[in-house]
């Protein structure tokens, strides 16, 4: 028997393995000795004396810096200045639009409310139907209209950016047309943009922000609109 | 060096041996309490010294510093160090075949550890970082201060000594 056979019978009662260990003892070290592995907790003890050792070395007096030593200093301290100062410029630029952010919102409305099974608070193709359903759930009344070419198929209420909003949901074709409105102060001109793939076309008028987003076309998308606000 | 690099570079190339300077601690100390303050200290030690590390194998130069720093601590407290001692005084082995083929249990391999821990300072000193750290001859004369001859001599000896006791036990 060899120490690597012992190695394997190890944890048998082998008779032969206990002569070889015997005979042995370097093999019966290696196969049956304790190794202390260190303790939990003892490693983050010695880091911690380890880093409290390397401050008081920080601390310890420096020489002071040389003549050539200030030079470098001062120039590391304003190429340190000129990033930092390019930095923030280049912040203050990147700055996310708020218009964009809302964008984001509300098309993130529409992917929802067609990934998932509630489309339709209200299903009806009647816009007298569908208005007075938002009565008592908004404090604003939404505009149903009747469009052609562009049926009506429901509606639903939605939140954008904390507040409530009304969703009136047209079709056109296999297209659905989510049209969100709410009360808002800010006045826009329309504006259209695209997003991932989807239209979207906003607009303000009488008080009321208005979002239409869509997979529809642009060309068929500013029909819509046009649509709804010439009635 | 500057303070913060040289944490790094030590905790990169020093911290990670701290299962071996643990484990040459506690059967130096032969208790678990010792063994960590030793272990502890010699950390501190070592980074002290850590600017004689010419980058050789991290393991070893720790594992010199937690030797020292527990034989230092082992002397103060009255441990003597052993004399290279007359083997003749110690009897041969009991080597009958039917004591042997009594070992062959646990219990038996449980005396291991007692006669590990008997062994004179130096002589466990060398039976460890050769058998459980494989280190070689060389390194453990480093290690320990002695020439290389000395470190084969004190092995033999461990591992006689082990022999023996082993086969005491099961008599």
């Amino acid at each position: 028997m060899n120490c690597e056979t012992a190695r394997v019978l190890r944890e048998t009662n082998d008779p032969a393995l206990a002569q070889h260990l015997l005979s042995c003892p370097s093999c019966i070290m290696q196969t049956h000795a304790r190794y202390y592995e260190a303790p939990p907790g003892l490693e983050q003890r010695i880091r911690q004396s380890l880093i409290q050792e390397s401050l008081r070395d920080e601390a310890l007096p420096q020489r002071a810096p040389t003549a050539s030593q200030w030079r470098w200093l001062a120039i590391a301290a304003s190429l340190l200045l000129v990033a930092s100062t390019a930095w923030n410029v280049a912040m203050l630029r990147s700055r996310v639009d708020p218009e964009r952010l809302l964008a984001g919102n509300v098309l993130s409305a529409h992917v929802r409310s067609l990934a998932g099974t509630h489309l339709l608070d209200v299903p009806s193709s009647d816009q007298h139907t569908v208005k007075p359903w938002f009565d008592g759930k908004t404090d604003f009344a939404p505009d149903v209209k009747f469009l052609e070419g562009f049926p009506l198929l429901g509606g639903r209420l939605e939140y954008i950016e904390g507040h409530p909003a009304a969703a009136l949901i047209y079709g056109r074709d296999k297209h659905t047309i989510n049209l969100f409105t709410w009360p808002s102060a800010a006045s826009t001109a329309e504006a259209t943009q695209t997003l991932n793939g989807y239209h979207l076309q906003n607009w303000s008028s009488n008080g009321m922000t208005f979002w239409a987003v869509s997979d529809l076309n642009e060309a068929e998308l500013r029909q819509f609109v046009s649509l709804y606000r010439q009635k | 060096m500057d303070p913060a690099r040289r944490l790094a570079l030590f905790e990169q190339t020093v911290l990670p041996h701290l299962n071996a300077a643990y484990n040459l601690a506690r059967w130096l100390t032969r208790n678990a309490h010792d063994a960590e303050d030793m272990t502890q200290e010699a950390y501190l030690r070592a980074f002290r010294s850590f600017d004689t590390f010419q980058g050789e194998d991290g393991r070893a130069w720790l594992l010199a510093v937690v030797r020292n720093t527990c034989f230092t601590w082992l002397r103060k407290r009255g441990n003597q160090p052993v004399e290279e001692f007359d083997e003749q005084m110690h009897g041969a082995p009991d080597e009958s075949p039917d004591a042997e083929s009594a070992l062959i249990n646990r219990a038996a391999l449980g005396s291991l550890q007692e006669c590990l821990e008997a062994l004179p300072l130096e002589f466990r000193e060398a039976i460890i970082l050769r058998e459980l750290e494989e280190l070689s001859y060389k390194e453990i004369s480093e290690i320990a201060h002695v020439p290389v001859g000395t470190v084969m001599s004190r092995l033999a000896r461990a591992r006689k000594r082990l022999q023996e006791c082993l086969a005491g036990a099961l008599s």
